[in-house]
């Protein structure tokens, strides 16, 4: 195997090895990788520059070969520490015994090799170094592309568009998934899974949040990324009681951010007797009839029903990946909803100091069997909102 | 709407589970979108689809006239006419109806309201 250092981003640290693996699996690369030592072809590393310079003074000449006359660029980069432009510029000069002939190329060179200093901390010396060269960047632009404070109908749940890109990877999001979003809001995931190839359809519970408010809508946003051929469209149902045909396994992906009764209060149809009397049954028989009276969705059987759904309507080997929130103290592994159809792949934290939300990526691995859902106590996510208005549980 | 959607969803008023599916489309509107051809996902998609209602809705709309078995083998034509039939029509308004329980489910600015009254879930 040909050793590699990916270098990543260091912002949502959590999700980057998980969606490195779900990347893996969907281009078909088999990658081993070292949690220790975190896209560089790796030549040599060291522990200070001079072991460095004596590998790669130790290389066979054949090595260099590939290299000597192309044009060239030279990068130094730094994990936990900064270099000034002059140290860089030094550093670089210090690998002039390399045999590239080839003229400098800031802009489009054919190849860039990289320094990469790894610090304990900021105020010490670089403990290790890795020298490469540098084989692919990854696609941060897209993170621009769909930034929300660009995209035109946005509402209180939109999702940030990186995590929305990292949630269309986990998912195995290809070109021409079938992908739903079962909780879809102002339709976040529909854009970010159509980049990636899929096609979509949503669905929600408020009509409302699709149709938009004046002139904009999730069709607004789909005609400003210019996604009107992959995504399919949306319906307006409830999830508690859902108008799926339910003879066949018809999703690839689930990419949800389910309703925590937080930012959107959650609602399904029902009605509370303790306040009402049952009103006769109407029928639909009317194209505009009176809007179904709601109860509240408890978070709780928001996830079972998810989890039902998913081991039910996805195909084997396709992906649920939805968000749970968890108070951070009480938080246990066996919060998270288990399915014998469904394999827990990956679970990521973000954190916001009492309060996390957890990224679960699950993989359907057998055909749906109907049983009650296990999971135990449930304690984590348990009156959730409770705790984060409260700050206690009832 | 477009029909590959319609091709999935099914009356869910409790108890009703004769006839609940396909529901009928009636006093629609349609416009054709245009769509690039993608063979792959047809094919993809076949053994996803309900073929019988997709035979039984396109015949009735006036569509197109496939045959009652989804055939063995589909050439071009065929998945360029499926293509055409999933993916380019697509309903502006209108309603579904149930044929077991005669449910309405409304169709408007292209989003079907697939919601119950809540005496019926």
């Amino acid at each position: 195997m040909i050793p590699y250092l990916v270098y990543f981003v260091q912002f949502h640290e959590d999700f980057r090895l998980p969606e490195l693996e779900a990347l893996s699996k969907l281009e078909n690369v088999k990658i081993k990788f070292n949690r220790e030592d975190y896209s560089n072809d790796l030549w040599t590393t060291g522990n200070n520059y001079p072991e460095v310079y004596k590998n790669l003074k130790n290389f066979d000449p054949e090595k260099y070969k590939p290299y000597e006359t192309s044009t060239f660029k030279f990068m130094v980069e730094t994990y936990n520490g900064t270099r000034t432009m002059k140290e860089q510029v030094d550093i670089i000069n210090t690998f002039s015994f390399l045999p590239f002939k080839g003229s400098i190329d800031l802009k489009k060179p054919d190849n860039t090799f990289m320094v990469l200093e790894k610090y304990p901390s900021p105020t010490e010396q670089p403990c290790k170094i890795y020298m490469g060269k540098l084989v692919g960047v990854g696609n941060r632009q897209l993170v621009a592309t769909y930034d929300l404070k660009k995209r035109k109908y946005l509402g209180t749940t939109s999702m940030d568009a990186e995590l929305s890109l990292i949630m269309s990877n986990m998912a195995l999001v290809h070109q021409n998934s079938l992908v739903l979003d079962p909780f879809v809001g102002t339709g976040s995931f529909l854009i970010t899974c159509s980049h990636y190839g899929a096609f979509t359809l949503g669905s929600d519970i408020d009509g409302r949040q699709i149709r938009g408010k004046g002139k904009t809508s999730i069709k607004t946003n789909v005609e400003q990324y210019n996604m009107k051929k992959r995504v399919l469209g949306t319906i307006v149902s409830d999830m508690a009681h859902h108008p799926w045909r339910n003879n066949g396994e018809l999703f690839d992906a689930i990419v949800t951010d389910p309703p925590y009764g937080v930012r959107a209060g959650a609602k399904k149809i029902g009605l509370n007797t303790d306040k009402y009397d049952a009103p006769p049954p109407t029928k639909r028989s009317v194209m505009n009839p009176r809007y179904p009276l709601t109860v509240p969705y408890e978070m709780e059987q928001v996830l079972m029903d998810l989890i039902e759904f998913a081991s039910k309507y996805l195909v084997i080997g396709g992906r649920l990946v939805y968000w749970l929130p968890t108070n951070s103290e009480e938080y246990n592994i066996n919060d998270i909803p288990q399915h014998p159809s469904l394999k827990l792949i990956a679970n990521s934290e973000q954190s916001f100091g009492k309060w996390s939300r957890r990224l679960i990526t699950m993989e359907k691995i057998k055909k749906y069997e109907d049983i009650r859902l296990t999971g135990e106590g449930n304690t984590g996510h348990y009156q959730f909102r409770q705790f984060y208005f409260y700050g206690k549980v009832y | 709407m477009r029909l590959i959607t319609h091709n999935m969803l099914q009356c869910h008023v409790k108890g009703c589970n004769k006839d609940n599916f396909p529901l009928k489309l009636e006093e629609i509107e349609i416009e054709e979108l245009e769509a690039e051809f993608n063979a792959d996902f047809i094919k993809s998609m076949l053994n996803r689809l309900d073929w019988k209602a997709l035979a039984q809705t396109t015949f009735s709309l006036g569509i197109a006239q496939l045959p009652e078995e989804m055939p063995e083998e589909l050439n071009d034509e065929m998945l360029q006419q499926l293509h055409h039939i999933l993916l380019e029509v697509d309903i502006t308004s209108g309603r579904m109806v149930c044929q077991g329980c005669n449910h309405v489910y409304p169709i408007r600015d292209g989003i079907p309201n697939m919601l119950l009254t809540e005496s019926e879930v």
